[in-house]
């Protein structure tokens, strides 16, 4: 027996209608120029500083950092026709990044660089949701894009304190001091601002920023218990103390 | 001929120990939409946490529940249309490995030690006895379809130039395709997450996890879906009052979903970095083909109901309609088959939408998802497992149905609460609404910074509809244990499932042999993968620590 006539026309148009989406998908991604996000080749490591530069008219490239849970920039203000080159890493587990009310969509997988753009027709408050589950106050992880005809440039908040970071690793600090909570020849950076440390002749200091300039000046004399007294003298102005501060601040977020 | 006697021991476990489990994950399902809406504003409730509740929710109902079923089901109908004894030993052994692996992994989750959700992505790290339980459970999810391989081929040999039974035929396709999509994640759970969350490896390639498990992740909704559509392709004609339109049909989409269920999981992935666009699309349009046995299932069971209908006196182009048996109490089975088509009618639509490419952007990982594969896993797949768990169980024990009037009622609770629900979060969804998400603490909290006004009506709609299904649970263990309670009544013949005949009963032979279907699968799976996993395995960062979700340093695994 052979098949059905009408099975036929409906296997057939079930083929048809495939094809249709198929053709239509095609249009959208190569006739709108709407595309999903693919490979970014990698020079050596992912960026691990959030940053944004203007280029050229409004056009922005914006480098985001997430981690549990918060995304820096955490607020970024641009005006109206701004089109953002994204490019977003991750610090630990994955995070998803979603500019609500737009095509940008992406995971944010260790490892991996992911890249999105959009255009900024409209002013108005736009939320970044990551909208994958993270950990325990994951609900609690979003950022915003405020885009207003009121701004003829850029401004930002929630970036860390890049310059004291670049100081500490120019100065030689980072080759004995971790900022990630692992272990090296001193005590972590992370965390450590504003916390009691245990010194090594029995007393107890908080590091703020009396004791921090006390410790760059006479590093010996105020060894931390634990650890061998082997920090030497470093040469720092006023200014490059001040940076190195707002950094390490930052850091206990 | 009956089922062995141990056997149906060992079916009943399989049916009514993750119905035991479900009502975890169906309290945890409601316990949800109340944080969402806002209406629970806390970390946790009861002493369970949101999260921790929701890792239950899915991997009970998506995972032990669904799995436990199609093995159940599988047997029965193995046993009954074959008329063979199977292996009890391999029963056992299954039934075994499952139970313990699943015990295993709800102790875990309930531990507050494995809140990793249902997909349990890394870097976070569960604790090593969820994995270990995961895998006994995938462990033991083999070994029925091989214990019913022997028996089958000597079936053919005795039976030659016969076609193999129709549910036969599909009960072998779900297994063929979860064998094929379990392998790469018993390979990611033994090789990567186990031997990391143990500490005997640092760091892993989490592109390469994720890529493997959605390798898996999507052939596991055919698998869901594949002893669903044994009830339709055998069942419900015969339940209508008539007879299956089309043999074909059944047959082609059953080797179809064993040939397209595999290489197409990059679909859940086009949000991923790391993949280039052109591994992207190949899969994409793959996942579109299978709308292909889809759509032809919709027109032969649609056509099946048809004729039933005209036998059953229905006129007109559109009055037979009427003449289909939607409230009978005797006949209580029928509505968890209809409900179940035409709730995934929007399942299979909105599916289109998120597997549309680039038109992905617009609602991965949002309420949008949930929404969808409520219509979906929680709609046809859902109560075909209600109904058939409660016909094979009442139906071996020879207790009766208490009341079918009460039976009979409980799907169409479960559609009206399920398209109230998926309403609200497909709304929530296009609006940005993250799924998987305790937004009662934030965006549902009008004293947070992060107050999102807009989704307020979308999640409120998401809460009555989820209460509503919560309420179609209720009813359904009132009358399953009604059910069990009840004096049994003797039966002449022994329990069969009701199965149809074939109205056009065609003679394909391409569709009558599975060989040249699986190696095709294989070749395919090969060719779709090749690409994108030999680039994540060269390209791809090997050294991601492991983070528990409650703390944002990373774990330690270096003992």
């Amino acid at each position: 027996m052979s098949i059905n006539v009408f099975e036929k026309r409906a296997l057939l148009l079930a083929v048809a209608s495939v094809a249709v989406s198929l053709a239509l998908i095609a249009y959208a991604t190569w006739g709108m120029g709407i595309n999903v996000p693919t490979c970014i080749p990698l020079g050596s490591k992912p960026f691990q500083q959030a940053s944004v530069t203007r280029h050229d008219g409004l056009n922005y490239e914006v480098h985001y950092v997430a981690r549990m849970w918060a995304f820096e920039p955490s607020v970024l203000r641009v005006p109206t026709g701004s089109t953002l080159d994204i490019y977003a890493v991750t610090k630990d587990v994955t995070h998803g990044f979603l500019i609500a009310g737009t095509n940008v969509n992406l995971m944010l997988v260790p490892g991996a660089v992911a890249n999105g753009r959009v255009h900024f027709t409209k002013p108005g408050i736009y939320t970044i949701v990551c909208h994958e589950y993270c950990g325990r106050n994951h609900q609690n992880m979003n950022a915003r894009i405020e885009v207003s005809d009121q701004i003829a440039d850029y401004s930002v908040e929630g970036l860390p304190a890049s310059e004291g970071a670049k100081l500490l690793d120019a100065k030689g600090c980072l080759a004995c001091h971790t900022v990630d909570g692992s272990t090296g020849v001193g005590p972590t950076f992370k965390g450590a601002w504003g916390a009691q440390v245990q010194l090594a002749d029995g007393s107890s200091r908080k590091l703020d920023a009396a004791f921090f300039l006390e410790k760059v000046r006479h590093p010996t004399e105020l060894a931390v218990k634990n650890y061998p007294a082997v920090m030497p003298e470093i040469q720092l102005t006023d200014d490059e103390i001040n940076e190195m501060e707002a950094y390490l601040e930052g850091l206990q977020k | 001929m009956e089922l062995q006697k141990n056997l149906k021991r060992i079916i009943l476990a399989e049916l009514l120990v993750p119905l035991a489990l479900f009502v975890f994950g169906a309290y945890h399902g409601v316990l949800q939409v109340l944080y969402l809406a806002g209406v629970i504003r806390a970390n946790s409730f009861a002493g369970i946490d949101y999260y921790e509740g929701l890792t239950a929710h899915g991997v009970i109902n998506a995972i032990v529940l669904t799995t436990f079923f199609a093995v159940a089901f599988g047997y029965t109908v193995i046993g009954q249309e074959l008329k063979s004894h199977v292996s009890i030993a391999g029963a056992a052994i299954s039934l075994v490995l499952m139970l313990s692996g699943a015990v295993m992994a709800a102790a875990m989750i309930f531990l507050g030690k494995a809140s990793v959700l249902y997909t349990f992505y890394p870097p976070l790290m569960a604790h090593p006895l969820f994995y270990v339980g995961l895998v006994l459970f995938i462990v033991g999810s083999w070994v029925p379809m091989w214990t019913w391989i022997p028996v089958y081929l000597r079936w053919r040999k005795e039976h030659r130039g016969q076609k193999t039974p129709m549910g036969v035929v599909g009960i072998f396709a779900a297994f063929i395709v979860w064998q094929m999509a379990t392998l790469p994640v018993a390979f990611e759970v033994l090789v990567q997450l186990l031997p990391w969350s143990l500490g005997w490896i640092s760091g892993i390639n989490v592109m390469l996890s994720r890529t493997l498990f959605w390798f898996f992740g999507h052939p596991l909704v055919y698998f869901w879906l594949l002893p669903t559509y044994v009830l339709y392709y055998t069942m419900l004609p015969k339940l209508a009052g008539g007879k299956l339109f089309s043999d074909f049909a059944g047959r082609f989409t059953f080797m179809a979903l064993i040939l397209l269920s595999c290489p197409l999981g990059l679909h859940h992935q086009f949000a991923d970095p790391g993949i280039s666009t052109t591994s992207k699309g190949i899969q994409g349009v793959l996942t579109l083909l299978v709308a292909i046995p889809s759509l032809l299932t919709a027109f032969t069971i649609a056509a099946s109901l048809e004729h039933a209908a005209r036998r059953r006196g229905g006129k007109g182009l559109f009055g037979w309609w009427n003449k289909l048996p939607y409230f009978s109490a005797e006949n209580w089975m029928f509505p968890y088959l209809f409900c179940g088509l035409l709730i995934f009618l929007f399942g299979g639509i909105t599916g289109i939408v998120n597997a549309s490419y680039s038109m992905n952007n617009v609602v991965h990982n949002t309420a949008w998802v949930p929404a969808h594969f409520h219509l979906t896993v929680a709609g046809p797949i859902f109560l075909g497992i209600l109904g058939g768990s409660l016909l094979i169980v009442t139906g071996l024990l020879k207790k009766p149905v208490v009341s079918g009037a009460m039976a009979m009622i409980v799907p169409y609770v479960w559609m009206t609460g399920t398209f109230i629900f998926s309403t609200g979060f497909f709304i929530g969804g296009l609006r940005g609404e993250p799924r998987r998400t305790n937004m009662g603490l934030t965006y549902m909290n009008p004293a947070s910074p992060s107050y999102r006004p807009d989704w307020f009506v979308p999640a409120h709609l998401g809460m009555v509809g989820g209460c509503i299904m919560g309420l179609a649970v209720l009813l359904y263990f009132i009358v399953l244990i009604r059910s069990l309670a009840a004096k049994p009544v003797p039966a002449e013949a022994p329990f069969a499932l009701p199965t149809s005949e074939p109205y056009h009963d065609e003679d394909v032979a391409a569709v009558r042999n599975f060989a040249p279907w699986v190696a095709a699968a294989v070749l395919l799976c090969a060719a779709a993968y090749y690409v994108p996993i030999a680039n994540i395995v060269k390209f791809g960062v090997t050294t991601a620590p492991g983070f528990r979700p409650d703390s944002p340093a990373a774990v330690n695994t270096t003992h």
